[in-house]
């Protein structure tokens, strides 16, 4: 697997805001297929290198390649169009609208013909979609017609992540998705990550859960003061040298 | 949809059959008090005063849908009616036909409550000014200007047939009623089957998520408040038509009647949530108890006082609905 091209690949970069190094020559590769953890203490820069990975920050310097090609994100919309998703922390839901029209919110399918051109939805090709596109990862949503605020929180972060398959060509970035989820339903959304996996995605981990981490992940980025300070698979990882890795009480 | 609905229990929960078992209610009610309420007449009129006012409560309905607020929809009313009425006593002096003249009168309606509308999303989106502000702003300016253009009084001399088309002719439909009720369904349809009122619900459900899909929340925002500005300058110019002249006083307060019919038709003003049809329907029973208590002599001034338990017992009912969803 290493030997291919990554899909994803960050080289040097770098991201200063005014005086402040947040990320110093920071390197990472996303294969297909592979689920990348990114971790490291508050401040470390993590969401400063997810923001530049997903368009939402331009880095300082340094290049990311998408398929061996050098691109530039000015928007996070550019990323995603080039099929890079993000799910943030904060919640990417409409609680007030449907599961369907979330998954679909942004791209939705016209119907045909001249009232199509006027904006009109086609509303049932997408709730049929929606439905498969969730079960194919492994989400079993009662209907694709309840409004997300009558899901649980699992069900909900599985709509999202959900969402972010269905759209994503290549990369789909995860920041902190099994936060405030409940032991039972963090393990259903580390199984849907595991799907996501096996359809070829790549897959960026962003957590502070290291037992999710150490389970879900084949490699581990660590990073630290802005820094990668590891970057390993994580077999070569347990709790404790990953917990000393980030801390910084191994590996100086 | 769930069929398992359609039981009694499920019925009362629906705003809109609420709404319409108060309306019936209603209008037995007077009825029975004074059975003149049941004529044509009556009829008539209370069309009339729902015309402009459904027209501001659809713009207002997009507007709270999205999470904000637009108090100027009623000076909107006043300030478009009157340049319009300035512009068709212009023409009509000028020899224009009555017809052209109308329609032109129209379209700059339209234009001026556009303009209103742009100015608040202006505000809102590139000075970052909150809806409740920005539009206050225009409220003020608008019908300052309304007086400023006037000097209070009526501006007449315009198509002598104006008059003539605010007559009941379909039922106790006037002729620009009857459009108005197709422009109703038409902004229905765009509410509730398309894109734009996705994008208007997906706004005030979740800003966040409706930016990090790629829509384009600022631009959306600006239609929308140039929609509830151009439904206001469509009433403008139907108060035109009712009066025959262009009043600086049109539309005063609308904005309140407006989100008072918003608010009985089920839509939160926290945002997200929301039916066109309640708001037809709110208003139809605003304009129905105005006409009502006249009709059955009770003195003008209850009105606001009628109006007023009745907001409060369109938010209680809801409140109790929602803990009855989530209790389920």
């Amino acid at each position: 697997m290493t030997s291919q091209t990554p899909i994803y690949e960050a080289r040097n970069i770098s991201k200063s805001y005014g005086s402040v190094d947040a990320l110093v020559g920071v390197n990472l590769k996303i294969h297909a297929g592979e689920v990348v953890g990114l971790v490291g203490d508050n401040g470390a820069g993590k969401s400063t290198l997810v923001k530049c990975l997903s368009g939402a920050h331009q880095p300082t310097s340094g290049q990311m390649l998408l398929d061996g090609k050098e691109v530039e994100w000015k928007t996070p919309h550019e990323a995603i169009e080039a099929g890079i998703e993000t799910l943030y922390q904060e919640s990417g839901l409409a609680p007030d609208l449907s599961v369907s029209s979330n998954v679909f919110l942004g791209r939705e399918e016209l119907v045909k013909g001249p009232l199509g051109r006027l904006g009109f939805l086609a509303q049932k090709s997408m709730d049929k979609k929606a439905h498969e596109d969730l079960e194919r990862v492994g989400i079993a949503v009662p209907a694709s017609n309840r409004a997300v605020s009558q899901l649980s929180g699992g069900q909900r972060q599985a709509v999202a992540i959900g969402r972010a398959v269905s759209w994503a060509s290549k990369i789909i970035i995860l920041d902190e998705p099994t936060n405030h989820l409940g032991a039972r339903q963090a393990g259903e959304v580390l199984n849907i990550i595991e799907r996501v996996k096996s359809e070829g995605f790549g897959v960026i981990f962003i957590s502070h859960t290291l037992p999710h981490v150490l389970q879900v992940t084949d490699r581990v980025a660590v990073l630290r003061l802005g820094r990668l300070v590891a970057d390993k698979p994580t077999s070569e990882f347990n709790s404790e040298t990953l917990l000393g890795t980030i801390t910084g009480l191994i590996g100086e | 949809m769930d069929k398992a609905k359609f039981n009694a229990k499920g019925l009362l929960r629906n705003q809109q059959v609420i709404l319409l078992v108060v309306l019936f209610a209603m209008a037995a009610f007077f009825t029975s008090q004074n059975s003149i309420f049941l004529t044509n007449a009556v009829f008539g009129n209370i069309i009339s005063d729902w015309v402009p006012l459904v027209l501001i409560a659809i713009g207002e309905t997009f507007v709270i849908i999205s999470g904000g607020i637009d108090l100027s929809v009623g000076s909107a009313v006043g300030l478009s009616g009157i340049i319009a009425a300035f512009s068709m006593r212009y023409f009509t002096a000028h020899n224009m036909t009555d017809n052209l003249s109308l329609t032109l009168g129209l379209l700059i309606s339209i234009g001026i409550g556009a303009v209103v509308g742009l100015v608040n999303g202006f505000l809102i989106t590139k000075a970052n000014m909150v809806p409740f502000v920005s539009t206050l702003v225009t409220l003020g300016a608008a019908r300052g200007l309304c007086i400023v253009l006037t000097a209070g009084g009526p501006i007449a001399d315009g198509p002598s047939n104006a008059i003539d088309l605010s007559v009941p002719k379909v039922g106790p439909f006037s002729y620009p009623g009857v459009a108005v009720l197709g422009l109703v369904i038409i902004l229905g349809l765009f509410m509730h089957k398309a894109r734009f009122g996705r994008y208007t619900f997906a706004i005030g459900s979740n800003a966040f998520a409706a930016r990090s899909a790629g829509i384009n929340v600022n631009r959306h925002l600006v239609k929308i408040y140039a929609l509830s500005g151009a439904l206001a300058g469509i009433a403008g110019m139907y108060f035109y038509l009712r009066l025959g002249v262009g009043s600086p006083t049109s539309g005063q307060s609308g904005e309140l009647n407006a989100i008072a019919a918003v608010v009985i038709g089920g839509a939160s003003l926290s945002g997200g949530v929301g039916k066109l049809l309640g708001t037809a329907l709110g208003s139809l029973i605003l304009v129905t108890v105005t006409s009502g208590l006249i009709i059955i002599g009770v003195a003008a001034n209850w009105n606001q006082v009628v109006v007023a338990i009745l907001i409060a017992a369109a938010v209680f009912s809801q409140g109790i609905r929602t803990l009855g969803k989530k209790n389920k």
